[in-house]
């Protein structure tokens, strides 16, 4: 299996304050990989990383073997990195429509426009009522779905979503869930940073136990599943 | 009903004029959290070179109002290059563009003043006449102004509510990451923002010096109430602006009407600070940062 993301010895961080430490990672073609680790301990910071929104202040980044750790953002998402960020971060003036088609800005995604929206609104229903609402006025839920569907229509070879269930109600993580089994199924290759790492084991090829800035320990959902005590001081079960 | 008229007609005018070239302002804050303090001197810079090459080159006013936008949009992208976005990679960003511009902008009216002289000189790019309605005097120099600045303001809504670089610039000051997750070139749209602010004072300083005359600080003044009517708006809003601005105008000519001219600044200065203690964020401000 050939790589599609590597990250070699990355380290980022604020400042004089170093964030992400020494961080080496693979992630395969079609994978679900999964960020797992307490709060504060660098998952956004790495995300922020691989879009280009922080420079590495040393390590490599590349897509298919094409360096990206020097580019800027629009470039990291024109080489097909979609980072949907953590509290959506939506356009607040715009519609619900208007969000998703800024999904397609760039043009290769803009020829696709019309297919994507379909599929996203076939991911998310209420979307399709909901297209006229300024995003500012969504709620939760709502907001929620228009941030990764905005993702979606940027099509892409790799998605990244930061904690896609935060601060939702459990229904709505049940549909988020849904939507991410739908896209793993459909074989797109997904980093995801999630804070329930038991839930998301069920559906990951592989998780990464991010703590304090590096991996403290990498492995499949069956294996996290089989053995969770080894992990519970990590994730506090 | 001819005091009403004349009132309109001097506030529409006014108003006119305040709204372009407070447009700008309110974009370039919007977009990049920046208060550009060189705008007057942009202004003025705009009246100069329409003077310039319609009065001492003898050229067509037709001429000389795209080159004033083009030399006026060149300096504001010489701003983003050389100011802002030098200064944008660190900390500090908006108190540190908003002490350079106040020297950018003291250059600019320095230049000004040693090319073309302290000295006020007539803008030649001016009609000459009036529509009379009843027994009132509507000159078409007005008209013109109105006609000119709604018609720009056409331009500018329709750059940004239906163009892709629109899209752009929207996108960008409503989420600076998240206009550029989306692909956009944050920095290009910077740039682009100043370049169309450039070019917006060029014309407001035509249509100023137009009824005004030109002088090297003739910007000071409007800029002041550009300010005014961006906080009055609420910054960064343009289209709340814009109609700032007309309402501004509206009253202003009241006021000079029932009052005197003397009075006309302090006045709309107690009124904004009314409606800021009504409404801290501004009229047409949300509570939060406000977008366009
Ligand atoms: N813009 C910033 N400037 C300075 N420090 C920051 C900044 N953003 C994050 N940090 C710090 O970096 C560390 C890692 O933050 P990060 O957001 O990456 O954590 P996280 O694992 O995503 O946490 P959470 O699960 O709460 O989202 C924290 O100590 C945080 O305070
Ligand atoms: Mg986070």
């Amino acid at each position: 299996m050939s790589a599609l993301l590597t990250l070699e010895r990355v380290s980022a961080g604020y400042g004089h304050q170093q964030v992400i430490r020494d961080l080496s990672l693979a992630l395969g073609e079609g994978q679900l990989a999964a960020l797992i680790g307490p709060n504060g301990h660098g998952k956004t910071t790495l995300l922020r990383t691989i879009s280009g929104l922080l420079h590495p202040s040393g390590g490599t980044i590349a897509l298919e073997g094409r360096r990206l750790d020097r580019l800027r953002p629009d470039q990291i998402v024109e080489a097909g990195i979609i980072h949907v960020p953590q509290g959506d971060l939506l356009f607040p003036e715009m519609t619900v429509l208007e969000n998703l088609r800024m999904g397609a800005y760039l043009p290769e995604a803009a020829r696709e426009e019309a297919r994507r929206l379909e599929e996203v609104f076939a991911l998310f229903p209420k979307l399709r009522d909901r297209q006229g609402q300024l995003a500012g006025t969504l709620s939760g839920g709502e907001r929620r779905m228009v941030g990764i569907g905005r993702g979606l229509m940027a099509g892409g070879r790799l998605l990244m979503l930061d904690e896609p269930s935060l601060g939702l109600a459990p229904i709505v993580i049940d549909q988020i869930y849904e939507a991410i089994a739908t896209l793993r199924a459909s074989g797109r290759s997904v980093l995801i940073v999630e804070e329930n790492a038991m839930r998301i084991a069920e559906l990951a090829d592989v998780l990464h136990l991010l703590d304090n800035g590096s991996f403290a320990w990498s492995g499949s959902g069956a294996e996290l599943l089989s053995r969770p005590e080894s992990l519970a001081a990590y994730l506090g079960a | 009903m001819n005091v009403a008229i004349q009132i309109l007609s001097s506030g529409l005018t006014l108003g006119a004029i305040y709204a372009l070239s407070t447009i700008g302002l309110s974009l370039v804050y919007g977009s990049l959290n920046m208060l550009n303090m060189a705008h007057g001197a942009l202004l003025a810079l705009g009246g100069y070179v329409c003077f310039y090459v319609m009065g001492v080159l003898g050229l067509p006013g037709l001429l000389g109002v795209p080159a004033a936008m083009l030399v006026c949009g060149l300096a504001g992208f010489v701003v983003y290059q050389l100011a802002a976005r030098p200064m944008l990679a660190s900390g500090g960003f908006e108190t540190r563009i908003f002490i350079a511009t106040i020297g950018i902008g003291a250059i600019l009216g320095n230049v000004i003043q040693r090319s073309f002289g302290p000295q006020p000189v007539a803008q030649p790019l001016a009609l000459h006449g009036a529509l009379v309605l009843g027994e009132v005097y509507v000159p078409y120099q007005n008209l013109l102004i109105l006609f000119v600045s709604v018609a720009m303001m056409a331009v500018v809504a329709l750059l940004l509510g239906r163009t892709r670089v629109g899209r752009a610039i929207r996108a960008t000051a409503q989420n600076r990451d998240a206009a550029q997750l989306m692909g956009i070139r944050i920095g290009r749209v910077y740039a682009q923002v100043l370049a169309l602010s450039g070019a917006l004072a060029a014309l407001s300083g035509i249509l100023i010096s137009s009824l005004s005359g030109l002088l090297p600080n003739m910007g000071g003044d409007p800029m002041l109430k550009a300010f005014v009517i961006c906080i009055v708006a609420g910054l960064g809003n343009v289209f709340g602006a814009v109609v700032a601005a007309f309402l501004l105008g509206l009253l202003e000519a009241l006021i000079q009407y029932l009052l005197g001219v003397q009075y006309s600044f302090a006045i709309l200065l107690l009124i904004v600070i009314a409606v800021l203690i009504w409404r801290p964020a501004g009229l047409f401000g949300r509570r939060q940062v406000v977008r366009l």
